[in-house]
């Protein structure tokens, strides 16, 4: 019954472990193969257990697999088990199928690269990890794919190790993360000595039932709420992502964009119980949600990196998806978090082959008139950008607009500001997508990019950096396992909402009420002017976008707003002033006032009194026999006289 | 009981123990270094023998045997040193074997 998901979980550790053993023994390519192969295996798991589930009754889709008791102490035990219901298979679905795709297009976008290998393996550990996240079966276990996801992003975005940029992202990462991992932490002690257990069904229950006071359960949901929020890039734990961008641009779409920072999402939905015992920390996700969602929107008008840009609408999104959760709409933010894979790991890819093509180039002032050069990329980019900014019928407009619509049903003042923040992000969402799209593929060429036009005409400028047997390039836009992926993402990005569309046919949404069950449900009127404003509040930031950027003009005319969202509102600043300047004033206090006199200060007294007293003593030790003759007999008579006359 | 009482040989042997030590300490050539500890080894020998008249046990003439086969074996190889040094033409003085300082 199981056995395809243990299957789907373990392939990648087996992948994972086949490239660390094997060494050098196996070529770059073999190494890409296992991992690309050992994440399809998962996918192939994951489709396996969602047909088994199909076949059965709604009621009786939800599995718990236990493997054997994984730790005991006291009253306190955790097993390594598993949990298959609607909710993580979706998540698998996404995690291995999305993964598998990326890994196969690292395979082309890697190729020559140093510890390429290395690369693979730390790939296949990552996908492990995020479907160790989404199966757990318990929050121990839980937390401990969440930790592992962690780690493979520190060592993902830290896979440049030479570059000091791409190691200082990778540290602040990992610090952040880690931060959120210990609010987690917190929560579960607290669950464990209110409850003495992690299993997902008691302490739902407990929730339920009252049977842990207000107190406990908000901050136990707060807990929670911090570690989603670090996960996935929420403010005021956002600041690692758009750094994160250091790692390799395949990492950048898996982790990055559309699997590991949508855990925070994932685990709202799951731990759901939990939050509506504790309704305001649910509400604080919704504003949260709401507040990133603008505020990454508005930073992203005027980023200059092709890949932050797309970094900063990933916050976005998630804001989106916080937003959904936060009011109860799980199923839509599952939804949302399911397109917003599809297109944005399509978006990273395509950018991607941009890079790939103008040999690691980023900045887009320098770039500019592709379509021309890269057709295919053009289009699948395109398509992307629209599904973001949700434009019927592609991926993002179904999702995107069934959650402002829940906001709206939500009602009460906080849903109609719900609301008008999720139309805001809409405009938003619409200029930035646009003005990234227009000024890389639109517009004259620029020299940077005629230069490599011309580079890749005269056939293979690229030869020397190739010659290393691998796969050749097809044409200008890159080897195959590269256009490949692209191609089927843009499929799914085209044609990925149609599984729910909000009011009409939700195989999706009754497939996820099993697992959870929405809070809130719009009805079909909220619907139609939610999608309504929705889309003409993206058009209107397309306008918007496209005059301007059109005619030369940045989007956001005001020097001084602009330089204030050019410094991302100042937050790198002000968490530099506030936490790590005085940790580094106390730390070079501590060094200097108690360290260096205290501990270096005794150590060095201690060395240098045995250094003094080996000299004194060798002094004694003349080597003149007679004196060693009087020293002996001197001391004899002088014990003799203590020994008979003093006694 | 003839002759002298075991105090009289206790205060030759002192004599002799002391002649011996100042000749160790205050003499530098080595063959006389050597030979006055032999005094000192006598010196004790006679004090060993004394007391074990005193006491009427044998065990103090017991050790005194001892005694004189190690202070055999030692002149056996403090004079094969002497000999070897002045084969070799070093200076027969201790003051001047000094390497052994720290």
């Amino acid at each position: 019954m199981t056995a395809g998901a243990w299957a789907c979980l373990l392939s990648p550790l087996v992948g994972a472990g086949a490239i660390t053993a094997a060494g050098t023994r196996i070529t770059r390519r073999q190494a890409g193969w296992i991992a690309t192969l050992s994440v399809f295996v998962a996918f192939a798991g994951a489709l396996v257990t969602l047909i088994t589930l199909l076949g059965k009754e709604a009621e009786d889709r939800q599995h718990l697999s236990v493997a054997y008791t994984w730790l005991e102490a006291g009253g306190f035990r955790a097993d390594a088990s598993i949990l298959v219901d609607p909710l993580s298979v979706v998540m698998m679905l996404v995690v291995s199928g999305v993964g598998g795709l990326i890994v196969w297009y690292s395979m082309g976008y890697m190729a020559g690269a140093d510890e390429e290998r290395r690369y693979f393996a730390y790939m296949a550990l990552f996908v492990f990890s995020m479907l160790l996240l989404v199966e757990a079966g318990n929050l121990l276990l839980l937390l401990v794919g969440w930790g592992l996801v962690g780690l493979a992003s520190y060592l993902l975005i830290g896979f440049d190790h030479h570059r000091p940029a791409a190691i200082a992202a990778a540290k602040k990462a990992f610090i952040v993360n880690a931060f959120g991992d210990a609010v987690m932490a917190l929560g579960f002690f607290l669950l464990i000595s209110r409850l003495g257990t992690l299993d997902f069904a008691p302490v739902f229950e407990a929730a339920g039932n009252g049977a842990l006071s207000d107190t406990v359960v908000t901050l136990a949901a707060l807990g929670l709420l911090g570690g989603a929020a670090a996960k996935s890039a929420q403010i005021p734990l956002h600041t690692w992502l758009p750094d994160a961008m250091e790692g390799p641009t395949p990492v950048s779409a898996l982790i990055h964009a559309a699997t590991m920072v949508t855990a925070g999402v994932y685990l709202i939905c799951r731990t759901h119980p939990v939050f509506e015992a504790a309704p305001e920390v649910q509400h604080l996700a919704a504003i949260l949600g709401a507040a990133t969602l603008l505020v990454a929107g508005l930073v992203a008008l005027v980023q200059q990196d092709i890949k932050r840009v797309i970094a900063y609408s990933t916050m976005s999104q998630i804001g989106y998806m916080f937003l959904g959760a936060g009011v109860g709409a799980y199923g839509f933010a599952i939804f949302h978090l399911v397109t917003h894979a599809f297109f944005k790991a399509l978006l990273f890819l395509a950018a991607g082959i941009v890079i790939h093509h103008l040999a690691g180039e980023q900045d887009i002032r320098r770039m500019g008139g592709l379509r021309r050069f890269l057709p295919r990329t053009h289009l699948a980019f395109g398509v992307g950008t629209l599904a973001l900014i949700g434009i019927p019928p592609l991926a993002g407009f179904w999702s995107k607009d069934a959650i402002v619509a829940s906001a709206l049903a939500t009602g009460g003042t906080l849903g109609i500001l719900l609301y008008v923040a999720g139309i805001a992000g809409a405009v938003l969402t619409g200029a930035y997508a646009l003005r990234l799209y227009w000024i890389v593929f639109q517009g004259e060429p620029s020299p940077l990019v005629l230069e490599h036009a011309a580079g890749h005409g005269d056939g293979h400028a690229h030869g020397a950096e190739d010659a290393a047997g691998h796969e050749a390039h097809a044409h200008a836009e890159g080897p195959t396992s590269m256009l490949l992926p692209v191609g089927a993402l843009t499929v799914l990005a085209a044609v990925g909402g149609l599984i729910l569309i909000p009011g009409l046919w939700k195989p999706l949404e009754t497939w996820l009420e099993t697992a959870v069950h929405p809070l809130v449900e719009a009805s079909v009127a909220e619907e139609w002017v939610t999608s309504g404003g929705a889309v003409l509040a993206g058009a209107v930031g397309i306008w918007v976008a496209w005059r301007a950027v059109s005619a030369g003009r940045e989007l956001v005319p005001w020097p001084h707003l602009r330089t204030v969202l050019e410094h991302k509102l100042y937050f790198d600043e002000l968490y530099d002033r506030l936490l790590s300047r005085p940790a580094q004033l106390l730390a070079a206090r501590l060094r200097d006032d108690v360290e260096q006199p205290l501990v270096q200060g005794s150590l060095d007294e201690i060395g240098r009194g045995a250094l003094e007293a080996g000299g004194g003593v060798a002094r004694a030790q003349s080597g003149l026999l007679r004196s060693y003759a009087f020293v002996v007999t001197a001391s004899v008579i002088v014990l003799a006289v203590v020994f008979l006359v003093v006694r | 009981m003839l002759g002298p009482g075991v105090p009289w040989y206790l205060a030759v042997a002192a004599i002799l123990f002391a002649t011996g030590a100042l000749g160790v300490m205050l003499r530098r050539s080595p063959l006389i270094v050597l030979l006055s500890l032999e005094l000192m080894l006598n010196g004790s020998n006679l004090a060993l023998v004394g007391f074990s008249r005193l006491f009427g046990e044998a065990d103090g003439q017991v050790f005194a045997l001892a005694v004189m086969a190690v202070a055999a074996a030692e002149v056996c190889v403090g004079l094969g040193l002497i000999v070897a040094m002045a084969r070799r033409r070093l200076p027969l003085d201790v003051d001047r074997f000094a390497e052994l300082r720290g």
